[in-house]
């Protein structure tokens, strides 16, 4: 199935109002995140399910159970990269000493947002189905963590998804038609800044994400994803709610089970990459560690 | 040369919580040039090459311009610039450079030579702002919160790429209107942009005006005398204001006047710098 097929068009930050916009806003405070990933602009096509999902989930969000489960996610996704083989892109091509610092910045920015935006999908997933949170959990860490965007966080810039370049509308094409995708994810959108980069870095990551071996790596991710979001505290949103507010349950659970399957390859991609320029060790910490929230903010929920 | 392959030559730097893109070519004598609104480092792609056979050059983005740090987290005003250069030369090890300056990147050098005087061998200012000669009425307009939203980034760019072509004597080839805009094209450029443009402050260059005599590093003012977007008297009246100055008036060149007459700026510019070895 190509992804994303009849599902509404992702809304743009420089599109969003009402309370997309306020949602909008809140993710970049919550999830510490300088940019909208394609993940929420799509939700964000169901007007009504977006802001009722984020409410749900916002609280968890902010806790540090929910920033360790994204920190399990990235540590597992370079050990399974580290297998996979070592990249080297980066020694194929001429980039400028500017051009270097700032794909890696934007690497750091993807290597810490998108093991977060897993486990987030792999919740709401959960929560539509109906899945209860596991009983044998081990004591939760509720400690909520700081709010807002890391000072030296990578801003989310990314080209055009149809992009006049005809080379890069190339690489486009082809990474949506490799890996079955209707819209092309703002990793590879950012990444296409450097076209250079991102043509060679493409030509070897794609036998890579033909492999069997990748494809079970993924799918190991994907479990490990599912079990650490059944262990998180159960979020207050349901099929019913959904339907209630007139939306298209089926539809929605359709979108975010597309990603679920997706996140995990983009995860693998970004640690493939990422071990060209660090080492492992490096990269299994958190980019971006979040220190313990000194003051509960007022406001509404 | 194509923008790309600028981009390309590009180095880096951190300062404090931001990064700096600059390009660093040819040996000698420090000589810093400093752009202005809406272009980066790129504006200088023809003058670099003829002053790096004498000198070392250096040409950074200012922050929130070009291919240094443009997120929507600090201040772009020509106040910070100031300290941001200042902050990067301790960075790179440069105690003391030449400025060559132009539009709000002029603005800068004047607030470094005021305010930072240890920073400035030589200035030379080339149509730049001072007193109460900006904002222009489009940069204004770019700069209200609400023009991030108001139009796409290509539409936004498409609209100044026109505007700009007043600031030239002759509309000048695609290739360097492409490079002018290159950094500004995403959405994130276009935000950045339109942050440089609420920064532009006329209050930080009237504060600094009663300090203009004070200035001692000898000065070379350059105007294209055709420009319409910083007028020729400010050039007049800085060159009365600062004690060491004078001014070239350079015939058939507007506000970009060191793309409308690369030749003369660079011969005006080589001779200066030679007059302080």
């Amino acid at each position: 199935m190509v992804f994303g097929f009849g599902k509404p068009s992702p809304v743009k930050e420089t599109e969003a109002d009402g309370e997309i916009e306020r949602v909008y806003h809140g993710i970049k405070q919550s999830m510490r995140v300088s940019g909208i990933n394609l993940n929420f602009r799509t939700w964000a096509g169901f007007e009504n399910f977006f802001p009722l999902m984020w409410d749900a989930m916002r609280p968890l969000v902010e806790t540090r159970a929910f920033e360790n489960a994204g920190d399990k996610i990235r540590r597992e996704s370079v050990s399974l990269a580290e297998k996979l083989g070592k990249m080297d892109v980066r020694n194929k091509i001429e980039l400028g000493e500017s051009q270097q610092y700032q794909i890696q910045k934007a690497l750091r920015l993807y290597h810490y947002i998108n093991p977060k935006l897993l486990v987030f999908t792999a919740k709401v997933k959960q929560a539509l189905e109906g899945e209860t949170t596991q009983a044998d959990q081990p004591e939760l860490n509720t400690e909520l963590i700081e709010r807002g965007i890391p000072v030296r966080m990578y801003p989310m810039e990314m080209v055009a998804d149809e992009p006049d370049d005809e080379r890069l509308a190339a690489i486009f094409e082809d990474i949506k038609e490799t890996l079955s995708l209707s819209s092309i994810n703002s990793d590879y959108r950012t990444l296409g800044l450097w076209a250079d980069y991102l043509e060679a870095a493409w030509k070897q990551l794609k036998p890579i994400v033909q492999s069997d071996e990748y494809k079970t790596a993924s799918g190991s991710l994907r479990e490990t994803a599912r079990d650490l979001a059944s262990r998180l505290p159960a979020v207050q949103l349901s099929r019913q709610q959904v339907e209630d507010a007139g939306e298209d349950a089926d539809k929605i659970l359709e979108t975010t089970e597309a990603f679920e399957r997706l996140l995990p390859s983009l995860i693998i991609n970004v640690s493939l990459l990422s071990l060209d320029w660090k080492e492992a060790q490096e990269l299994f910490e958190s980019p971006f560690p979040a220190e313990t929230r000194k003051y509960i903010q007022g406001g509404s929920r | 040369m194509n923008w790309k392959d600028f981009q390309a030559k590009q180095k880096v730097a951190e300062v404090g919580e931001r990064f700096v893109s600059y390009v660093d070519e040819g040996e000698g004598d420090p000589v810093i040039l400093i752009h202005g609104i809406p272009t980066w480092g790129y504006q200088w792609h023809k003058l670099i090459p003829v002053l790096a056979k004498q000198n070392r050059v250096l040409a950074p983005d200012l922050i929130g311009f070009g291919y240094s740090d443009k997120r929507d987290n600090f201040d772009r005003s020509i106040g910070r610039q100031a300290e941001m250069i200042d902050a990067w030369m301790e960075k790179i090890g440069i105690e003391k450079a030449n400025i060559v300056a132009h539009d709000i990147g002029g603005g800068t050098a004047l607030r470094l030579a005021t305010l930072f005087p240890h920073r400035v061998k030589r200035l030379c200012l080339m149509n730049c702002v001072s007193y109460d000669s900006w904002a222009i009425e489009a940069m204004i307009q770019l700069g209200h919160p609400g023009a991030y939203k108001f139009a796409s980034a290509s539409t936004t760019i498409a609209t100044l790429r026109q505007m700009l072509k007043q600031g030239f004597s002759e509309t000048p080839d695609d290739e360097i209107l492409d490079g002018i805009f290159a950094p500004y094209t995403t959405e994130v450029g276009k935000l950045s942009l339109i942050r440089n443009a609420t920064a532009l402050n006329t209050n930080l260059t009237t504060e600094i005006t009663h300090l203009l005599h004070k200035i001692e590093a000898e000065t070379l003012i350059l105007w294209g005398v055709d420009d319409k977007f910083q007028l020729l008297k400010f050039g007049k009246r800085l060159a009365d204001d600062i004690p060491n100055a004078r001014l070239i008036e350079i015939e058939n060149a507007r506000h970009f006047v060191m793309i409308d007459q690369p030749e003369a700026v660079a011969a005006h510019v080589s001779a200066f710098l030679e007059e302080g070895k």
